[in-house]
């Protein structure tokens, strides 16, 4: 008699655990987003096992230590335990549930929250969550079976079903955060690419004293180079810079800077006073702490007075109409948004018919190969020896194919900006 | 790229070894920020293990030269190895950092005593 009303009883309790279950899939199934699933799952947790609290703890792999999630009196976060700490930090090294009949008397349980918060712990049962590939993903704590004086066999089986549920449940949650942050930073990547392209100028100017080209090839991650031109009478400005940093910061320092020079050339009589004026702008409102090198030239096409000013930018190349190849002389200056009192530099030289000018972004000589080789001057300056009577569009042209064939499959990690110019005289 | 530091008296020496790219210098970033907050007064960056700086790298030194700077203290690079050196050289960088040959040099600039003694 006895026997079967327990057996009745049994499987009246075994239907009732599947349908908790059950209800608790369902449940988990819902939440996708894992803030949301971390309170489903403790107050599931609390309504499944008839208990009094439950406490979810996310084990992170780097520190190997638990951190409390979600629980009803503490704030998450606020703790980390290491492995084999506590009851929750034994659960999680042992893999094992662990059934305390007897808070107090466990020499393993931590009475510090107990007297931070006024709740009496009496019994916990704790178990395991992990992914269907058997990685721990956290440890789930219940207090105080309702009614009773501890939990049953019976409740860390059904517990430990739960924690299995929860474990794949969090596994697929973590997965949809990190694809979700990583669209977040595509998306930003994608309008600092729009930014940046849209600041370039559509045209080159045209006058038959010169024959001009110029191209940037903007890096997947890394942005903010800059080149741009100018007409003002029978001067021609020219300029190539290069913003520190990557994304919309420097995508959006790249387009301020283009601004800037675009305002300045129109009100300064050099290319010291323009950079000056710039560089005042710039270290202006800069927490980011970016900073731009550029190269500022101004050549009258008349005469082939060539003047200019470096803040801090690789030195162009000077390409003679007799083939040889020589570095512009040119002090450093001083990268841009650094000092707003710095003192930039005009300096000048006189083009000859023939002559062409080539200016380029460290994204040319600091591209590396597999071996992480760098591309370098020399191999650029090799390159450029070969470009006698070339057009600008054919000077570009064969520096970017010398620099493809060196970098072969390795992955363009900044911002390849080349610029050059031709000086026909006539 | 690895970091670590060792400490002389006051005077912190961090000390990077590697690359300093777009990748790692945010790394180094996190390092240098996380020593910088409290009192630190005397900071050394030991270069002599870097062989290659980018531009993302030379913002971290800016930022941690006018972070410390803000709060009365002092930073100095040892130990560039010439291309190092010619990328601060070109980048305008020499007038902005105080650079020393070596870190005992770097070391001796920040507690005053005499280089070599």
């Amino acid at each position: 008699m006895d026997g079967a009303r327990e057996g009745r009883s049994q499987e009246a309790s075994l239907v009732r655990n599947l349908n908790s279950l059950l209800e608790v899939s369902k449940a988990l199934g819902g939440e996708a987003r894992l803030d949301s699933l971390l309170g489903v799952i403790v107050g599931k947790a609390t309504e499944v096992m008839d208990a009094e609290r439950s406490s979810l703890f996310i084990f992170d792999e780097a520190s190997q230590t638990l951190s409390i999630r979600m629980s009803e009196d503490v704030a998450q976060g606020q703790i980390r335990i290491p492995l084999g700490v506590g009851i929750a930090g034994h659960v999680a090294k042992t893999r094992e549930p662990l059934n305390v009949p007897d808070a107090y008397a466990d020499p393993r349980f931590n009475p510090k929250f107990d007297r931070d918060t006024g709740f009496r712990t009496r019994s916990i049962l704790c178990a395991p969550a992990l992914t269907n590939t058997g990685k721990l993903i956290g440890v789930i704590q219940v207090l105080n079976k309702a009614g009773h004086a501890a939990f049953t066999p019976e409740d860390e089986r059904l517990l430990l079903a739960f924690a299995s549920i929860a474990g794949i449940a969090l596994d697929r949650a973590r997965l949809v955060e990190a694809f979700l942050e990583k669209e977040k930073i595509e998306s930003s990547l994608r309008l600092a690419h729009d930014i940046q392209m849209g600041m370039l100028p559509k045209h080159f100017p045209q006058r038959p004293e010169i024959d001009l080209f110029a191209t940037l090839r903007p890096a997947k991650t890394v942005g903010g180079d800059l080149y741009d031109f100018r007409l003002d009478g029978d001067r021609l400005w020219f300029v190539v810079g290069d913003v520190s940093g990557k994304g919309v910061p420097a995508a959006l320092f790249m387009a301020v800077t283009k601004v800037l020079f675009g305002v300045s050339v129109e009100v300064e009589s050099s290319p010291a006073a323009v950079m000056s004026r710039v560089n005042r702008a710039l270290c202006r409102e800069n927490e980011h702490f970016l900073f731009v090198s550029a190269f500022l030239g101004r050549l009258d096409v008349r005469t082939g007075e060539l003047e200019y000013a470096n803040a801090g930018h690789n030195l162009p190349y000077r390409l003679r109409g007799d083939g040889s190849v020589s570095t512009l002389p040119a002090s450093p200056g001083l990268v841009m948004g650094v000092n707003d009192e710095f003192v930039y530099q005009t300096e000048s030289t006189r083009l000859e018919a023939g002559d062409g000018i080539f200016l380029f972004t460290d994204g040319v000589t600091e591209a590396i190969d597999t071996q992480n080789e760098l591309f370098s001057e020399a191999r650029l300056e090799a390159c450029l020896e070969r470009v006698k009577g070339w057009s600008p569009v054919e000077i570009v042209a064969g520096a970017l194919h010398a620099l493809d064939d060196f970098v072969g499959e390795a992955a363009q990690f900044d911002d390849i900006t080349a610029l050059a110019i031709r000086y026909r005289a006539d | 790229m690895n970091l670590s530091d060792e400490r002389r008296g006051d005077v912190l020496i961090v000390r990077p070894e590697g690359r300093i790219d777009t990748n790692t210098s945010e790394e180094l970033e996190r390092w240098l920020m996380s020593r910088i907050d409290g009192s630190l007064k005397r900071l050394v960056v030991d270069m002599s293990g870097i062989d290659y700086i980018s531009s993302a790298g030379l913002r971290v030194l800016l930022m941690t030269v006018k972070k410390l700077r803000g709060s009365g203290g002092q930073l100095v690079l040892g130990g560039l190895n010439p291309s190092v050196r010619q990328i601060f050289e070109l980048a305008g960088f020499l007038s902005i950092f105080a650079v020393e040959a070596d870190v005992d040099r770097a070391v001796a600039k920040l507690t005053g005593a005499a280089a070599g003694a």
